[in-house]
């Protein structure tokens, strides 16, 4: 085949380089399209997750509505729209004092907290008994407004003072679609200042209530949509799988992991590999053989004797283990260690050393991106293993992240993607950097597993 | 004599972590299995030996067969497409142009993503509604629609009527016609060169994948035709199987959606077939550039027999692998929709740690032991005078 040639062959012809770079590149994209569709949705806000994307643009970046409220342009959410008359105006007023979330939810009917999502099923009960449906805006016949002494009384009995007083009663037209058309009048929406913890749906009115926020009615002309970036999705998606105290029991496993599995195999790889004893063949076809058996074989008796030393529960049953070796780490490193020059080690025992002494003088430094591939290895496995932790952790602070994440997922039902992929990019990041770090003890590591097989 | 003595006890120091390993992490759990298979065994009592009663109960074990069905079939459609998508992606990964290590990288990449974290972002990318697979697929399915469009009625075809245009046998057949009619008359000396020949047929193979395209459309609207608007967006991970109800173990849509997102981790296989694919002598294919073989030949007869070892190895360790699938359906489907991604893992897991039957669990655990022997001893069987060991 033309395409493999090696070393001495010619290249390709361009147009089959061509295809061959079409074909790779097509490949390229839609493998890492979920990984980029990850992250997207990791910087979306939270009702961009949940639509069915209009254009190329929005399937990767989240949009919101931006308004120019007093010459600033603030992220906001469009409430609803509202059509106010000359007999019923609308105030639209900032309160300087802060006032509780269920004072502030009074100026809304039940339509509209029912399909907000931002707020908790408490806050919609509190709600739902506080306010009848023919409630509106914020400053209306309910919660009066006196336009003298610009103090804004609550249903509640209780007065904040106001600032940034506005009467809206009808909109301004908007420009016309075509030049010399008659203008066309406007539709009014009531605007809400958008926040970073809209993007949590618990974290929103679980504060405690105190939540004001700046409202504001604004002609639909002025409002705008813009990519909307939101990075303290994950800020909160971190908070919420518990995220420092599961990476340190990830971190601790692994290094435990990795220790026992470089010096367990090490060691008993050298021993099959260089020291003679009877039944030395026997032993390694049975490690051999043990790699075919699986997982789910052996599980139920390795649990129950777990069970029995009273270790369920800890981390002792995911780690323990592997300071007695692993059978394809021992496999892989004999393989190796039959490549070494015997004369090196021939040489050392004359001179004296223990065996022990020619494992570290010797044969470790001579096969050090072999160990190093094992420890990549192990540390992969551990980082990425769902099963073991699954089996035998019980308590939500010995959580690993995977554990974690699938509890978080599992627990909400998957609704809440953009924070589930946030906590995912941070999850998966590590071992991508690690594999751009260690490269080179990748792809011989992979190119061994791979041959010597 | 003493030092003889000491020398094995320094050996039999050196390996005694293994040793130990093997009696109590692998053998004593191995065997114990076998023992609690004949057991009952209920929570917090001692095991009841009842001999075969848990494998008779397996036989009748619907559910059982099943998940064991269901795991089979994963196997079965799974590793020879991944097999095949791996030794193609291999050879492409192999050609000789450029930014070739950057192609590699990124193909390997979506192995290092952590399983649970492939299982939740693909649960997010087959979301029926909002899922990038359902966007990306109505995209493709509207352009290929619109190709097959120019050639064939397509709502003809979904009634069931004649529906090929005519401009589709003016484009199919006229430059058939030109090329027979003109051929002959063309002078030998004007004939095109080798190299030419080659790019015409790269031409025309192009053209044929555009040709047949908007035929197996046409002929998908006029198999299936209500099934098609449910073909271009599925439900992946909810939906059964698009066969009728009474195919046994037939491939549910979330089977499939898992046997698509195994292949997203192909690239794995793919760098291991690179490595074995650069170990192959160059003056191989010298020789048969000397011989006159096309690159079908050569990929066939060359590379393929030199390669066989390793897909023999990828092959057995992908049948021991799909016996172990768990995190994927448990987090994804929980082996629904009814039971169609009810793995087997699953299954014992199920067993084990949600009945708290012990002796079934083992006898489950055991059962599938067997099988995956017997798969194995199969497989080297079979593959006996097709594997090539240069060598050895």
């Amino acid at each position: 085949m033309q395409l493999m040639a090696g070393e001495n062959e010619k290249r390709p012809s361009w147009y089959l380089r061509g295809i061959v770079h079409a074909i790779l590149a097509t490949g390229a994209i839609f493998f890492l399209l979920p990984l980029v569709w990850m992250a997207a949705t990791s910087l979306k806000p939270l009702s961009e997750t949940m639509k069915y994307p209009e254009s190329v643009s929005d399937v990767f970046f989240g949009k919101g509505d931006e308004a120019d409220i007093d010459g600033t342009a603030y992220p906001v959410v469009r409430e609803r729209d509202i059509r106010p008359t000359p007999e019923t105006p609308f105030h639209v007023v900032r309160p300087k004092e802060p006032f509780s979330a269920g004072e502030l939810w009074l100026t809304f009917g039940p339509e509209i907290w029912k399909k907000a999502d931002v707020f908790s099923n408490q806050e919609k009960t509190r709600m739902n008994t506080e306010v009848g449906p023919a409630m509106k805006v914020l400053a209306d016949d309910k919660n009066r407004f006196d336009p003298k002494t610009g103090i804004l009384t609550l249903r509640s009995g209780r007065k904040v003072p106001a600032d940034l007083v506005r009467e809206v009663t009808s909109a301004p037209p908007r420009p016309p679609a075509t030049e010399g058309g008659p203008p066309v009048p406007d539709t009014l929406w009531l605007v809400r200042e958008w926040r970073p913890e809209d993007t949590d749906t618990k974290e929103v009115g679980s504060t405690g209530g105190e939540v004001t926020r700046a409202w504001d009615v604004v002609p639909d002309s002025q409002i705008r949509r813009r990519i909307r970036i939101i990075p303290q999705n994950y800020q909160y998606a971190l908070a919420r799988v518990n995220f420092s105290r599961c990476l340190l029991n990830t971190l601790f496993l692994c290094v435990m992991c990795v220790g026992g599995a470089v010096c367990s195999s090490v060691v008993v790889a050298y021993g099959f590999a260089f020291l003679d004893f009877r039944g030395r063949g026997f032993l390694f076809g049975l490690t051999v053989a043990t790699m075919m058996i699986p997982f789910a074989v052996t599980m139920i008796p390795v649990f129950l004797l777990y069970r029995e030393l009273g270790w369920t529960g800890t981390f002792k049953p995911l780690w323990v283990a592997t300071w007695f070796g692993s059978a394809f780490f021992i496999f892989l490193l004999r393989q190796f260690f039959l490549g070494l020059p015997k004369d090196l080690l021939d040489a050392a025992r004359i001179d004296g050393c223990t065996e022990l002494e020619i494992l570290w003088h010797v044969v470790v430094p001579l096969s050090r991106p072999a160990i190093a591939m094992v420890a990549l290895f192990t540390f992969l496995g551990t980082w990425k293993d769902f099963m073991g932790p699954l089996i035998y952790l019980r308590h939500q602070s010995q959580f690993t992240l995977s554990l974690s994440l699938q509890a978080f997922h599992s627990e909400h039902g998957g609704t809440p993607w953009h924070l589930l992929m946030a906590a995912s990019t941070v999850f998966s990041l590590p071992l991508i950097i690690l594999f751009f770090a260690a490269m080179k003890t990748f792809i011989r590591g992979i190119a061994m597993t791979g041959i010597k097989g | 004599m003493r030092s003889a003595l000491r020398g094995r006890l320094t050996s039999y120091a050196f390996i005694s972590p293994w040793l130990i390993a093997l009696c109590f992490f692998i053998g004593f759990p191995f065997l114990a299995g076998l023992y609690f298979s004949f057991c009952d065994f209920p929570p917090l009592k001692v095991p009841v030996f009842i001999g075969l009663e848990n494998y008779a109960e397996l036989l009748g074990d619907a559910r059982f067969h099943m998940s064991l069905g269901v795991t089979m079939v994963f196997a079965a459609a799974g590793i020879p497409i991944g097999v095949l998508l791996a030794i193609t992606l291999a050879m492409f990964l192999n050609a000789r142009i450029r930014g070739q290590s950057f192609y590699r990288v990124i193909f390997y990449i979506p192995h290092l993503v952590p399983t649970v974290v492939v299982a939740i972002l693909w649960l997010w990318i087959f979301n029926p509604e909002f899922g990038l697979l359902n966007i990306v697929l109505a995209q493709v399915m509207r352009v290929v629609d619109g190709w097959a469009g120019v050639f064939f009625d397509l709502e003809a075809a979904s009634a069931g009527a004649w529906f090929v245009k005519r401009e589709a046998l003016i484009l199919l057949a006229a430059p058939l016609t030109l090329a027979l009619t003109v051929w002959p008359a063309v002078p030998k000396f004007l004939r095109p060169s080798a190299r030419l020949r080659q790019f015409l047929m790269t031409c025309a193979l192009v053209l044929l994948v555009l040709a047949l395209v908007p035929l197996a459309d046409a002929v998908l609207h006029r198999v299936a035709p209500r099934d098609m608007a449910k073909l271009h967006a599925p439900g992946w991970l909810t939906d059964k199987s698009p066969l009728p109800s009474d195919v046994p173990f037939a491939p549910s849509w979330a089977l499939w959606a898992l046997i698509v997102m195994g292949m997203w981790g192909v690239g794995q296989m793919a760098v291991i077939y690179l490595a074995k694919l650069q170990d192959v002598p160059v003056e191989l294919y010298e020789a048969a550039d000397i011989d006159g073989a096309n690159w079908l030949q050569k990929a066939w007869q060359i590379t393929v027999p030199m390669i066989s070892p390793v897909i023999l190895f990828n092959v057995v360790m992908a049948i021991i692998g799909t016996f172990q699938v768990f995190a994927e359906p448990y987090i994804m489907t929980g082996g629904g929709p009814e039971d169609r991604t009810y793995f087997v893992a699953l299954f014992v897991y199920d067993q084990a740690f949600q009945y708290q039957r012990v002796g079934y669990g083992s006898a489950v655990a055991w059962a599938l032991f067997i099988m995956i022997v017997v798969l194995t001893i199969l497989a080297f069987r079979l593959s006996r005078r097709h594997v090539y060991y240069a060598g050895r």
